[in-house]
């Protein structure tokens, strides 16, 4: 056989590989419902309920976080983390959790939140000018 | 609406779209003459390519104002701009403005398309006979790049977006309607803080400089088969093929580093689909540059020599429509946010992927392509074998960071997997270890034929003293449990090993090799810093005291990886004795003073140091943005950045009914001047009664009392003043309390009661432990990191020396 076409077929085996592996490292999206169903890990997608208490007392526990979650299906749940409370966390438009769940709660072992990146917001503030009304 | 507003500057921004519209029309000129330039019969008839010349030199001029309009707007803060408003503010530094002129994707493009402006005029000054072809190309590239920034709207499409537009046609707000909005207007929205690090100033420029000049070596493979010179173009694209993996390699490890130095996810590289996009296009085109070599000596691997320089140019658009459609938005923390030219992207990258299949289509049958195989004792095979494993290497890469596009493509809902770093490392580090090993016992084979038995007498002695050293750093190093980090530590250390041989040699005269060899080195270093950093760095802020919360998520593996710090209070974590000693404001930053101390057996100190990881407070947006500070070691590196502090109080905030849930319930005195008041740590004074007290902003009128009562508080620590204040307004009675933070009081003089002939005073007092300082952080460190560092200044001096002989060779050739 030519060398060139055993390089060949390893090279189609190793990216077999690649796929499979991708295919089954890969986790799914899902809902509270979903993740209450499996015991495997997944992504959950969903907004923070801001009417909800958010629990981060580094006094107590520097490293217990929880609060509570709404996702697509519009069930809500509570969410614990361990680790501290994400920087801008209030201002988080969407929120992916990654993890599975424990009894009634959720355990996220990763947060990704999207912010309505204030950096480029397009809202004026409006409080600021208002008092600069005053002057003029 | 035909307002005319005051106070606006339009003169910049009008002569910016100027040459916007200038520099597209000059590339579109550059492009038609160069074409018809190429096409010409006539090699005499200079006058399309004069043409050509003279459009893209105006267009690197015509680039350069875009960018000093853009920059005098920043720089003069003038926020009628959209662009200086979103990205900017009054309080930057200088060298910041420079970064906040590439935060945004106008300012980014515009980077790629200065870079590949002064890439073009020094192709036109060292091309020679293909000045004409070579430039075709880069004028396309370069019209695109054009496109993105015009900002114009054709039959009611959107076309670029042009960072000259005006802050009222960006957003609509009723101020807008006003004349005099720019004096409402006081300030920009400032940058990212965590892009304000000096890191930031030069890892932008540096990129695309690298992404920019990747279009060189493409261009020279197209002009190649464009004008069936298949095999000359090889010689002088490996120079510029050379120079793109230099700087895009530098610019990459510039960002792990500004990642490392100012963001807070504690490591170097954590497989963020941004990060992937950047390497992907790298790996492609390092291993182009291999097989190029082999090419050149020895007529094996052209067309996997072609692809690969053409793929990876496609590779950097992909990139970087991963990168701006916000496609990955699920995906990555710092993505951009979509700007509505995905679609002009997609078209920029198709445009140059059905070129390009064309023309190898096209030429197919006229390829200089080999029949025979590869001797397996030969350089070519094994240069192929390395280029194919890091193809393969890449194509793991792009299999996984694309599949927020497949979700798009297919309408799946797949995630990617749970533990990225763990999936990616898994693949890559059998990968590197391919690759190491490979360039170490390549080194010694001669291209067409080699004789076996010198080989293998050559490799064997490094063979057998990797195995030896690799015993003992993986032992020192701890990182002897996996077989996997095992086998990476050793083909590197081979690569070190072999390449130094070869390196020795050239000392003695054989210059040639050089480069190669100190490239290789460098790498094999970045790979056992990456691993050894990365596989033992170690969490020393641990908590193992954690109650509470605490019992049911003992269960779970999430290591409790935060610490609280209370003032003054020392800590001990692993061999560190550590104390968060205070902060001081500068600027918009808060530095938090965190000393270390290794004490040895006999209680002396061996080691001391203060870090001061520091923390932008937003006290409107009740948020903190932590950075770390690192002290660097030969060895190793300490790493800490606070993860959460106390925010700093709203100081407008006079009577504080918000924060009194914080206290605890107050204590009402009835005292008389003279009295003392005791609280739990501490006694207060009633020292006298002003009663001529001033309120800020509150005008008093006949028949208003306002009394102030003069405080003295004591306690441990110090003495401190306050005064209280009570309002009779008309028929209101308001206080204005005062707090004393440092005492963790706040004081309120809430009533007179004159038939008793005294005063009342209402004191809060914070719990013990609450009125303290603290801190919670997270501390790391970071084993050999400085091998990672070190390694890639070593691989760039290597490049550098292969750029000046392969530059060489073109000329003498």
């Amino acid at each position: 056989m030519k060398k060139s076409s055993i390089i060949g077929m390893v090279i189609i085996a190793i990216a077999i590989g690649v796929i499979i592996s991708t295919y089954t490292d890969s986790s799914t999206y899902g809902s509270f419902d979903d993740a209450q169903k499996t015991k495997k890990e997944l992504h959950v997608v969903g907004k923070l309920n801001k009417s909800k208490v958010m629990v981060y007392d580094p006094q107590k526990d520097a490293n217990y976080f929880s609060f509570y979650m709404i996702d697509n299906k519009g069930k809500e749940c509570k969410v614990e983390f361990t680790g501290t409370k994400p920087q801008d966390f209030e201002k988080s438009e969407q929120i992916v959790l990654t993890g599975e769940m424990e009894g009634n709660a959720f355990h996220a072992d990763k947060i990704l939140m999207k912010c309505p990146s204030k950096y480029t917001q397009d809202k004026l503030e409006t409080t600021e000018y208002k008092a600069q009304d005053k002057k003029s | 609406m035909d307002t005319a507003f005051v106070g606006e500057h339009l003169l910049p921004g009008k002569l910016g779209q100027f040459f916007i519209i200038l520099s597209f029309g000059t590339s579109l000129v550059a492009l038609v003459s160069y074409f018809f330039a190429t096409v010409n019969k006539n090699k005499e008839d200079l006058s399309w390519t004069k043409l050509g010349r003279w459009a893209y030199r105006l267009n690197l001029l015509a680039v350069i104002g875009i960018g000093s309009c853009l920059f005098y707007i920043i720089y003069n803060h003038l926020f009628e701009y959209y662009y200086a408003w979103a990205h900017s503010s009054k309080t930057l530094p200088v060298y910041y403005i420079i970064s906040s002129f590439w935060e945004g994707q106008e300012g980014s493009f515009w980077l790629w398309t200065f870079w590949e402006a002064v890439l073009g005029c020094i192709v036109i000054y060292k091309a020679k006979t293909w000045e004409n072809s070579v430039m075709t190309v880069i004028s396309l590239s370069q019209v695109f790049l054009a496109t993105m920034l015009l900002g114009v709207e054709i039959f009611s499409v959107k076309i670029g977006s042009s960072p000259f537009l005006l802050l009222r046609n960006a957003i609509e707000a009723p101020i807008f309607s006003r004349a005099d909005y720019l004096s409402l207007i006081q300030d920009g929205n400032g940058l990212n803080p965590l892009l304000q690090n000096y890191w930031m100033v030069i890892h932008p420029p540096t990129l695309f400089f690298g992404f920019a000049s990747m279009v060189v070596p493409f261009a020279y493979g197209i002009a190649g088969l464009w004008e069936k010179r298949y095999k000359e173009w090889v010689k002088p694209a490996l120079p510029w093929a050379l120079l793109a993996v230099m700087v895009l390699g530098t610019g990459i490890i510039m960002g792990s580093f500004w990642a490392y130095e100012a963001l807070n996810f504690g490591g170097f590289w954590a497989w963020d689909p941004v990060e992937n996009a950047s390497i992907i296009p790298w790996l492609t085109l390092i291993a182009g540059v291999h097989v190029m070599i082999a090419y050149k000596n020895s007529g094996h691997s052209y067309f996997t020599a072609l692809f690969l320089i053409i793929i990876s140019f496609i590779l950097v658009l992909y990139a970087s429509f991963l990168t701006r459609s916000g496609i990955l938005g699920e995906t990555s923390v710092h993505a951009f946010t979509d700007l509505g030219m995905s679609g002009q992207l997609l078209i920029y990258m198709f445009a140059f992927i059905a070129i390009s299949a064309w023309l190898i289509a096209v030429n197919w049958k006229k390829l200089p392509i080999t029949k025979k195989d590869e001797e397996t004792y030969s350089r070519e095979f094994w240069l192929f074998i390395g280029a194919i494993v890091l193809v393969v290497s890449c194509i793991q890469i792009i299999a996984t960071t694309s599949i927020p596009v497949y979700n798009k493509v297919f309408g799946t809902s797949i995630a990617p997997p749970t533990d990225l770093i763990a999936h990616y490392n898994k693949w890559q580090i059998a990968f590197a270890f391919a690759i190491a090993t490979i360039s170490a016992f390549s080194q010694f084979l001669k291209y067409k034929k080699t004789d076996v038995r010198k080989f293998f007498i050559s490799v064997l002695v490094s063979f057998v003293v990797a195995i030896l050293l690799t015993a003992v750093v993986v032992y020192f190093t701890d990182i002897y449990h996996n077989v996997m980090y095992i086998l990476l530590t050793w083909s590197a250390i081979f690569s070190i090993l072999c390449n130094a041989k070869i390196l020795g040699e050239a000392f003695k005269g054989k210059w040639k090799l050089s480069g190669s060899a100190v490239a290789h080195i460098g790498f094999a270093f970045i790979l056992i810093g990456a691993l050894i950093a990365a596989a033992t760095h170690k969490v020393i802020s641990v908590n193992d005291t954690g109650i509470g919360f605490g019992d049911e998520f003992s269960k779970s593996n999430n290591p409790r990886e935060n610490i609280i710090l209370y003032k003054n209070e020392p800590v001990k974590m692993n061999k560190y004795t550590v104390t968060y000693l205070g902060d001081s404001t500068s600027g918009v930053n808060t530095y938090y003073q965190v000393n270390y101390k290794v004490f040895d057996d006999n209680g002396k100190v061996k080691e001391n140091f203060t870090l001061s990881p520091n923390a932008q407070q937003n006290a409107k947006m009740k948020q903190i943005i932590a950075s770390p500070d690192t002290k660097h070691y030969i060895f190793h590196d300490v790493y800490t950045h606070v993860s959460s502090v106390p925010l700093k109080e709203d100081e407008h905030d006079h009577n504080g009914e918000s924060d009194d849930s914080k206290y605890l319930p107050p204590v009402t005195h009835e005292v008389s001047v003279g009295d003392t008041v005791r609280y739990k740590e501490g006694m207060i004074i009633v020292k006298s009664i002003d009663r001529n007290a001033q309120i800020n902003d509150i005008k008093l009128e006949k028949g208003d009392v306002a009394i102030g009562m003069n405080l003295e508080v004591k306690n441990d620590q110090g003495t401190y003043e306050s005064e209280p204040i009570f309002l009779i307004k008309g028929n209101t009675k308001v206080d204005f309390g005062k707090k004393v933070d440092e005492a963790g009081l706040k004081l309120r003089f809430t009533n007179v009661l004159p038939d008793k002939q005294k005063l009342e005073l209402t004191v809060y007092e914070m719990p013990k432990s609450e009125s303290k300082d603290w801190i919670v952080m997270k501390a790391i460190v970071f084993p050999y990191i400085n091998l990672l560092w070190g390694g890639t200044i070593m691989m760039v001096i290597g490049f550098l020396l292969s750029i000046f002989r392969r530059s060489k060779e073109v000329k003498t050739a």
